[in-house]
């Protein structure tokens, strides 16, 4: 058997699997606003966070803290148009660096967290 | 259709289908990849099928189909079952039929999530008798049954201070294989580590760079794999590759290179590639999908 058939044959025995599957998982982070670990040179009035898969509300937030862990943002709202998507509306930020925490039930159950930093003119 | 066509024709077939960003074990901001000739850290809800593994050897070439199958008992207990379909390629002959079934049960300590920290246990057990006879025969499979009490572990480093060298992870396996009979098949040591550079890490947890998402959805990665039988030379294999990483599933694909004398005397360089299926998302809402008892044995 060639190596052309074998690949061919675990790519075609993938695409069926897939196929008979439905698409829900795990809500990782997309890409957010500011992005992770950039610098934006002035206080940003929200942050943005997208996930990879729609969330529940009751169950998912988002807080972000400065280098002293205090909280710096009011509670986050999770967007009724579309619902992969978090709005955190922050209090105007002092340069530094900031840490956004995030908990996230997805619609499929799966509870996912995380974190990443983003600068205020420069780190 | 020629080979080619139908291999383009399932591409096509596998890039219309949903996808997006990572799975598996997951700890804290860390997901380790199944890897492919070790076992990840974790317990879940897995299907690899196929793992298509090609070894040239010095009188033909040996071509394993594998399948692995995980299914949680618990939220932090399951059990796999593996083998393979094995064909034997040389000059004079060829032989094919199943390999032996192994059966592992697995339980996974609690992860210390700040640290990226997941490691577990388990008992792996080789079922004698169970593969095709003409292989076992011809000496291809093995002859006896084997128990190897397992310990893995895996560490993502992104709680170190230097942004570019926290999306790597390592990730080791070591067991002591006790055969059913010793003299006629030595018991074993078997280790093995794997070194993950992982780009979904860095894109959601360190930096968003501006490159393609196709490759923020890549894993480099070296895995390093040996077994020590009593009395019998160590051989084992280095295995640079890549993963690409989507919603529901991941495909891996490394080279198999020869780690020592001992093993390029029995084979030179193959290759070996896994789809893996995570059930816990592709099948979320069937039995397959999620534990058999919605609970941890150790919360």
């Amino acid at each position: 058997m060639t190596i052309t058939r074998i690949i061919a044959t675990t790519f075609a025995v993938a695409a069926l699997l897939l196929h008979a599957a439905p698409a829900r998982a795990h809500a990782f982070l997309d890409h957010s606003d500011p992005a992770v670990g950039s610098t934006v040179q002035t206080s940003p009035a929200v942050i943005h966070l997208w996930f990879t898969q729609e969330l529940e509300p009751a169950f998912s937030s988002v807080t972000v803290t400065d280098r002293s862990g205090a909280t710096v943002n009011d509670p986050a709202e999770i967007d009724a148009s579309d619902r992969t998507e978090f709005n955190v509306k922050l209090k105007t930020l002092l340069p530094g660096t900031y840490k956004v925490q995030w908990h996230v039930l997805s619609v499929d159950t799966h509870t996912t967290e995380g974190d990443f930093s983003f600068h205020v003119g420069g780190k | 259709m020629k080979p080619a066509l139908w291999g383009m024709a399932a591409v096509l077939l596998l890039l219309t289908a949903p996808s997006a960003a990572g799975a598996h074990v997951i700890c804290g901001n860390r997901v380790f990849p199944a890897t492919l000739t070790m076992d990840d850290p974790g317990v879940g809800d897995e299907l690899s099928l196929p793992t298509v593994q090609l070894v040239p050897t010095p009188s033909g070439q040996s071509i394993a189909y594998g399948y692995e199958w995980d299914k949680s008992i618990t939220r932090d207990l399951g059990f796999a079952v593996n083998g393979d379909y094995a064909s034997q390629r040389s000059a004079a002959q060829g032989a094919n039929g199943w390999d032996n079934l192994t059966l592992t049960l697995k339980d996974e300590l609690p992860c210390k999530e700040k640290h990226e920290l997941a490691w577990s246990v388990g008992v792996v057990r080789l079922l004698p008798g169970t593969g095709a006879s003409q292989l076992r025969n011809s000496g291809v499979i093995a002859r006896v049954g084997s128990t190897a009490p397992t310990f893995y572990i895996g560490k993502g480093l992104g709680d170190l201070p230097i942004d570019a060298l926290r999306p790597f992870a390592v990730t080791g396996e070591l067991s002591r294989e006790f055969s059913d009979s010793p003299q006629l098949t030595p018991s074993a040591w078997n280790y093995a580590a794997s070194l993950q550079y992982s780009m979904p890490y860095m894109q959601q947890h360190v930096m968003a760079l501006k490159v393609p998402q196709f490759v923020t959805r890549l894993t480099p990665l070296v895995e390093v794999s040996m077994t020590s039988p009593s009395g019998g030379p160590t051989t084992g294999d280095i295995a640079p590759g890549v993963f690409y990483s989507a919603k529901t599933w991941q495909v891996g694909a490394e080279a198999l290179v020869p780690a020592n004398k001992a093993t390029s005397q029995s084979q030179s360089l193959g290759f070996i590639v896994q789809f893996h299926l995570f059930l816990d998302d592709a099948a979320w809402k069937t039995i397959l999908g999620k534990p058999l008892i919605n609970k941890d044995l150790w919360k």
